[in-house]
């Protein structure tokens, strides 16, 4: 019996050592053998194909420079990139440095806790070399928070040989609302689709918001403060919800593909790769690459035809995704020395020849750029204001707001005005929801 | 003699001891956790007492209602998945000609990924997928619709495609049971004049009863807690959150939205409502043997 006694606390010692004290404190893991291994969590081939290329080789090339290094590099899907994150993230084990769609689909990491401030790891020149509009979509309290990695020029690709096709001049692409209008309504005429587009995912709700959306405002501050609600400022008040009534103008004259509501984003946008759609939206590196397939002479790029009377009418949105150092990495200064060298000419350049990606630094030069779509975009960051709506509001009011009332405005007849008041009950529910983030988001003053 | 007696009580405790330390550690402590969890909110990356405040916000959200409908919506294709299963199971049962193959062809849907299936079927239902397509080519242009794309239709389309994936568990499960149904209770009905309705009602059903019993049961768990996957594959919520369901609601909250501790109070809130559901089953059942 007493064996038998012996046995059982044996075995129960070994199922409670096993479920509680599986010690696998990071550090000891990632120290191994005296080598640091860097954990990565990335994304981008979506955006940007080659991306899984890129960071393999510049691993390699680190780990040779670094021989006590180990970079472990994980490609993310981009439905599990923040699940998976804030998975980790609240069990305090995971990656050293993780990706993060930019502006507050970044800082809402940093107000969970979940990130640490790049300011602390890199010095005042070194944050100088990154350009002040990418800056600004992840500074906030007086610190930067985390690194552009690489710049994503949102723009209309339209393709000339379809606008030629329908009799109109594909080297002078429309820049005034009424003329997009004409655009659009000559190439119908022509049996055209004029643009491709998918809304089945919803994500086409921030790209748009953030093409037409800040027309009529002046600064960025000024989209921060209509979140916060200073002034009674409302998404009732027409001026900012006109660009409601330019995407119902759209959509109420046939502008899109018929099917665009059982189409996801990159299914509705690949309708303008197969010359199916005439224009659509999407990110600098893929239209480049797109460029490179299929010549300069069929595909063009051009900016949001302006309506708006702000100075963001003539902007151009050049957001950047970033990189961050998360804020339960026991290797902070050795994964800022990792993100410094993605900003060194040598990697600069190749992540341009891998994936076609911009790293959004001042020391970029443009000679290195070999697409038009490239040089064109460049030249907008240069002489036009820059600014992406969808990175200065929250981005739970996305999903639950913008995403899903862009959605029902092409699946029944829903009146611009009865759409603002939707925004602004949403931007309600998402306040209510989240005091936390809230206080956060109010503390913010935007770097300009 | 007493110290022997007494640990002859002690003993059979141990024996059970190492069930109940994995039962605990893998069951009661996470539900535990969740539920005092759901009484928290984290600010700062520290839990922080926030009371009954993050059931109040879950009540006071549409998409929660929406979710509990779309649920409701689930649970009510579960008598027609029954009903077909009998019937098909009746019909094969018979071992009609070629009965071996369509079993096969039958069950096939069971066994195959929920993310393909849903994959698969986002493309024939698309706008100008094969099923339009096809209702087109015979005429039907009236039928075409865009089956995932309208807000009134999507759920209704999730629910077709769960029916037609469930069948097949219903059909094998109840041919299962017909199998060890004593052949003699269809020839005594037949030495009666029953016919195949008859013997359906009379003999077939009183045999299935306690195995239809068993898959309404997983059905009602299943509608609750299985269908995340079709919502997410096909179309995540949409359009305009109309095919949120609790599965999805909790997943929004709790990651996308980055609101875990309401998103554990709406897990909670889903376990008070399966346990509801099974204690109403208990009982109706309890009542039903009584009466029999």
């Amino acid at each position: 019996m007493r064996k038998l006694l012996v046995l059982l606390l044996v075995l129960m010692t070994a199922v409670s050592s096993t479920a509680c004290g599986g010690n696998s404190d990071d550090n000891q893991i990632s120290s191994k053998n005296g080598q640091t291994t860097l954990k990565i969590w990335y994304w981008g081939e979506q955006e940007a194909p080659g991306m899984k290329s890129f960071i393999d080789k510049a691993a390699e090339v680190y780990m040779k420079e670094n021989t006590n290094i180990k970079v472990d590099a994980v490609l993310q899907e981009s439905d599990t990139l923040y699940s998976a994150f804030r998975s980790a993230a609240k069990a305090k084990q995971g990656p050293d440095i993780q990706y993060f769609w930019g502006g507050t689909q970044a800082l809402e990491d940093v107000w969970m806790g979940n990130v640490a401030p790049l300011s602390d790891y890199w010095s005042k020149e070194d944050i100088d070399n990154l350009p002040l509009a990418q800056r600004s979509e992840t500074y906030w309290d007086g610190k930067q928070w985390c690194m552009p990695f690489y710049q994503y020029g949102s723009v209309w690709g339209y393709n000339k040989e379809l606008f030629a096709k329908a009799g109109l001049d594909a080297n002078n692409p429309p820049r005034t609302w009424e003329e997009f209008m004409t655009t659009c309504e000559a190439l119908k005429k022509a049996g055209i689709t004029p643009i491709g587009m998918g809304l089945k995912d919803g994500y086409f709700g921030g790209w748009i918001i953030s093409l037409l959306g800040q027309q009529n405002m002046n600064t960025k501050q000024e989209l921060v403060d209509l979140i916060k609600g200073s002034d009674n400022k409302s998404y009732t008040d027409p001026e900012n919800y006109e660009w409601i009534t330019k995407l119902k103008e759209m959509k109420d004259k046939g502008y899109f593909n018929t099917d665009i509501m059982s189409l996801d984003l990159y299914q509705g946008q690949q309708l303008f790769d197969s010359g199916e759609a005439a224009m659509t939206i999407n990110a600098e590196p893929y239209l480049a690459q797109l460029e490179r397939k299929e010549g300069a002479d069929k595909i063009g790029i051009m900016r949001t035809p302006s309506f708006g009377e702000g100075k963001m009418a003539d902007s151009v949105g050049i957001p950047s995704q970033v990189l961050a150092i998360t804020s339960f990495s026991k290797n902070k200064e050795e994964a800022a020395k990792f993100l410094k060298f993605l900003h060194t000419e040598d990697m600069m350049k190749l992540m341009y020849q891998e994936a076609g990606a911009v790293t959004p630094d001042k020391r970029f030069k443009d000679e290195w750029l070999n697409t038009e779509v490239d040089k064109q975009i460049m030249a907008w960051s240069k002489g036009n204001p820059e600014f992406w709506y969808q990175y200065f509001y929250p981005f739970g009011f996305e999903s639950s707001g913008v995403n899903p009332i862009v959605q029902k405005l092409f699946a029944v007849d829903l009146a611009p005005e009865e759409a603002a008041k939707e925004f602004q009950d949403a931007l309600k529910k998402w306040k209510n929801q989240n005091p936390e983030l809230l206080t956060a988001f109010e503390k913010w003053k935007v770097l300009e | 003699m007493k110290y022997k007696n007494r640990l002859g009580l002690v003993v059979p405790y141990l024996y059970i001891m190492p069930a109940i330390l994995i039962v605990t550690l893998i069951i009661v402590f996470p539900v535990v956790n969740i539920i005092v969890n759901s009484f928290f909110t984290t600010v700062g990356g520290k839990e922080v007492w926030f009371g009954i405040n993050n059931y109040i916000m879950i009540f006071k959200d549409d998409l929660f209602w929406t979710s509990i409908l779309n649920n409701l919506r689930l649970f009510a294709s579960i008598p027609f998945i029954t009903v077909f299963a009998i019937l098909i199971a009746a019909l094969l049962y018979d071992k009609i000609l070629g009965w071996h193959f369509y079993q096969s062809i039958i069950f096939t849907p069971y066994i195959l990924a929920i993310p393909v299936v849903g994959i698969v079927f986002s493309y024939i239902l698309q706008y100008k997928g094969v099923l339009n397509t096809l209702l087109a080519s015979i005429g039907c242009e009236s039928l075409v619709k865009d089956w995932l794309g309208t807000p009134k239709l999507a759920i209704w389309s999730i629910v077709a495609v769960v029916v037609w994936k469930q069948i097949g568990f219903g059909v094998v499960l109840f041919l299962a049971r017909l199998g060890s149904v004593p052949p003699v209770l269809y020839e005594a009905a037949t030495v009666d004049g029953a016919g195949w309705w008859k013997k359906l009602i009379h003999v077939t059903l009183p045999q299935l009863a306690t195995t239809i019993e068993f898959f309404i049961i997983i059905n009602i768990i299943n509608m609750l807690s299985w269908v995340f996957d079709f919502v997410f594959v096909m179309t995540g919520g949409g359009p305009v959150n109309s095919t949120y369901v609790m599965e999805y609601f909790i997943y929004q909250k709790a990651f996308a939205g980055s609101l875990v501790n309401m998103g554990e109070a709406a897990g909670v809130i889903v376990l008070i409502f399966a346990i509801c559901i099974i204690a109403a089953e208990s009982i109706i059942r309890k009542r039903l043997e009584d009466f029999q």
